[in-house]
């Protein structure tokens, strides 16, 4: 069963390139001054409180190109964050002066109109979680994590991933899903579908299968076979006790 | 078997009208089996009893001879470890209480409170929705083994201290197996024990992952996950917390493919995890799940290491000629939250159950195709089980951003009372397609933001 290996990994392909920074779309996004901001105001968010001076200081232009827009990005702050990677050596926690109580304190959010910068709270959640991926920390029931990212309205979400975000999110990403959750079925040859009777079921099966599809990076999903391969290998382990008595039937 | 060659065809070709797809087991397939067993299977010779060797007193061994025993067939049961302390979260659904009779005391821990944990800790407590008198049972494994153990001995079931060694098919068509072991007799103090061996008509494997029966028989083997567990003795303020709580943690650092876990036991928990891709990298992710449950465990002294592997599937072969498989040995334990005990217990009935009947109570000799009839109605009742878990460990547990969208979705109550309800009681209730609906779009949108957020990481230098 070396199959098994490597169908079940969990698809190195898909972690990999999505865990280091890749060349992406996005950044080819028609606003790449406001993306460079961004940007630069994300990497002075040092986990200590880091004055945002110096990042604003520098509308770098070399920002509209992704790759080289991290390298200034991370230089022009470059003191703050040193300092917080030495602190984090002696305690790793995640801090943050906007951090407080386990949720980001929307009101240190404010932009100058007054209203919620939600860019910049993507932009503080993104940061811790790649935080606590570098340096995961004890959960602690005192002090629990109560922000949940729903309370970012969806406009937020969509302007912020224009392009590449709007199109999965809208209507053909989902129809495609939902035919493949039956099409993938149907393929399975056992009809999970139609064997269950359960609504709650089929919707599991619908909402897994979007999910691989968004979940995956877009080039995979051209790459059928595997999702076929993926989900119907589960199903010959379970068959093979009912397929070698047969005498024409395959052996395994 | 004919229909078993195309289905076997129709499971690889394309394109196929749902109306000549195969199906898993059971439906049109149980109706294709022959009943003849009972009625034309010869009768025993001299009257005598079926005999059956149940190798392994694990809750599949336990329940296989009880049942067996019940069912008028005479049953033997090895076990080569009475006090065998099997390395086990032992956390067990509800009706499993229910159906296998188990007394209440068994149960050291009712665990009415699921904390799920998502990489960026952010805590769902999950049980919300419970009723007042449903939880899920902690047991120790030494106590229920040895509970079923004696319960089938009681039912007539000769219970054998040895190891088993290995068996003989039989040379004629309707013979018996020859089964070697080792005898253990604690009374001469022999260590090392005395070669015997003894005549049976059929023998069930439950003598759980590395089966000796399912490598007799030809078996095949399974993709495995090792699993690793602590138990910790922690201060007596720290248990409190745990009294009627287990905890999941989720995230790359405490396993690629599955979860951590801090399960309450008598007077200790058990700290765990497991993988099946990265087993070399165990011991780092045990550090990871001991650092997440820091705090709750600070203190606490390891009173016991252990480790063990869990199968992910089936066997190839479950069956051969007048020998089968239950339980681990057979390969069923669930993907996703890795229970394996119900089904175990589940399984060896099933099986006795269709020697029983197969075998008209222990008169007529049985052949393969009454142990294909446990394995077909086995199928029928819990593959699609198996593939839901199936599907949500592949789409939940492949990445950071999907784990944080699968917390999320167990935050809500109407989730957390279809999988309770799953869980517990090992049925499907209909569910609500208004809420059905609305669940579908929620998490999608959970997995949307998780993905977001995570290209944004992939962006950031910290
Ligand atoms: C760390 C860990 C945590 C788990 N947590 C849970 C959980 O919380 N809930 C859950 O439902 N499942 C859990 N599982 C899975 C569960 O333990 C198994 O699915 C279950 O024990 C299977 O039962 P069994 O009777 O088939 O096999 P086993 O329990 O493995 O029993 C096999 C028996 O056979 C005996 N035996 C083996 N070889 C021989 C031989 N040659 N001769 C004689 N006797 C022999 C052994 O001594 C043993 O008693 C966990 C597994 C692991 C490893």
């Amino acid at each position: 069963m070396a199959m098994a290996t490597s169908t079940f990994s969990p698809h190195p392909l898909s972690l990999k390139p999505q865990l280091g920074p890749r060349p992406h779309r996005l950044h080819l996004a028609p606003f790449p001054r406001l993306r460079s901001h961004r940007r630069l105001a994300a990497a002075g968010e040092a986990p200590v409180e880091a004055p945002p001076k110096p990042a604003e200081a520098d509308p770098s232009p070399a920002a509209s190109n992704g790759s080289a827009a991290a390298a200034p990005a991370a230089a022009a702050p470059a003191a703050p964050v040193a300092a917080a990677k030495a602190e984090a050596v002696a305690s790793p926690k995640f801090q943050d002066s906007r951090w407080v109580n386990g949720t980001w304190d929307l009101s240190r959010f404010g932009n100058t109109g007054g209203a919620v910068d939600w860019d910049a709270v993507i932009d503080a959640e993104a940061r811790r979680r790649k935080w606590l991926e570098d340096s995961p920390e004890a959960s602690s029931s005192e002090d629990a994590v109560v922000f949940d990212t729903s309370i970012i309205p969806w406009w937020a979400w969509i302007k912020r991933f224009h392009l590449p975000e709007a199109e999965k999110l809208n209507g053909r990403a989902a129809m495609v899903g939902f035919f493949m959750a039956y099409f993938v079925d149907s393929l399975t040859g056992v009809g999970l579908v139609d064997q269950m009777g359960n609504f709650f079921c089929k919707t599991l099966l619908f909402v897994a299968v979007a999910g691989v599809l968004l979940v995956r990076k877009n080039e995979d999903i051209d790459n059928l076979k595997k999702l076929i391969d993926e989900s119907t290998f589960y199903d010959k382990q379970w068959q093979s006790t009912w397929q070698d008595d047969s005498p024409s039937g395959p052996k395994k | 078997m004919t229909s078993l060659s195309s289905s076997a065809a129709a499971a690889r070709a394309t394109f196929l009208p749902s109306s000549c797809r195969a199906r898993p087991a059971g439906g049109r397939r149980s109706q294709l089996l022959v009943t003849r067993a009972a009625a034309s299977s010869p009768k025993l010779p001299g009257g005598r009893k079926l005999r059956v060797a149940v190798v392994g007193g694990g809750p599949a061994g336990g329940a296989a001879a009880e049942a067996l025993a019940k069912g008028g067939v005479e049953t033997v049961l090895i076990e080569r470890k009475m006090d065998n302390c099997k390395p086990c979260g032992g956390a067990i659904p509800l009706c499993m209480v229910s159906e296998f009779d188990l007394p209440l005391d068994l149960v050291d821990r009712r665990v009415t409170k699921m904390k799920m944990i998502s990489p960026s800790n952010v805590a769902v407590d999950i049980g919300r929705t419970l009723a007042p008198h449903e939880y899920i049972g902690m047991v120790r494994r030494e106590v229920l083994d040895d509970f079923l153990r004696n319960r089938a001995q009681k039912a007539g079931a000769e219970v054998l201290n040895g190891l088993f060694l290995r068996y003989e098919a039989p040379k004629e068509r309707n013979g018996t197996y020859t089964v070697h072991y080792n005898h253990y007799d604690s009374s001469n103090g022999k260590v090392g024990g005395e070669k015997r061996s003894f005549e049976v008509d059929a023998i069930v494997g439950a003598d759980g992952a590395n089966s000796r029966v399912a490598k007799d028989m030809g078996a095949g083997d399974y993709e495995y996950a090792i699993a690793f567990q602590e138990r910790v003795k922690i201060p007596d303020d720290k248990m409190r917390y745990y009294e009627e709580r287990a905890e999941m943690y989720v995230g790359d650092d405490v396993s690629p493919d599955f979860y951590g876990w801090v399960f309450p036991k008598c007077d200790h928990v058990a700290v765990g995890t497991g993988t099946v891709t990265h087993k070399a990298d165990i011991k780092k992710f045990q550090a990871a799940t001991r650092l997440r449950a820091k705090d709750k465990i600070e203190g606490g002294k390891i009173i016991r290491v252990e480790a063990h592997p869990i199968p992910e599937h089936p066997r190839p072969k479950r069956v051969s000629g007048r020998v089968t498989l239950v339980g681990d040995a057979a390969g069923y334990v669930t993907k996703c939250s890795g229970e394996g005990i119900y089904f175990a217990a589940k399984s060896g009935r099933m099986c006795a159950e269709a020697i029983v009947a197969g075998s008209a109570n222990g008169t007529r000799l049985v052949d393969e195709s009454d142990l294909r009839k446990y394995l077909a109605e086995f199928d029928r009742l819990y593959w699609p089980t198996y593939k839901v878990l199936d599907i949500l460990q592949k789409v939940f547990y492949r990445s950071n951003a999907a784990r944080e969208a699968f917390v999320e979705m167990c935050a809500d109550d109407y989730v957390q009372r279809m999988t309770f309800d799953s869980y517990l009681y090992k049925r499907v209730v209909p569910g609500n397609p208004i809420e059905d609906i609305k669940l579908a779009v929620n998490t999608i949108g959970s997995l949307v933001r998780a993905t977001a957020l995570r290209r944004e990481m992939g962006k950031l230098t910290l």
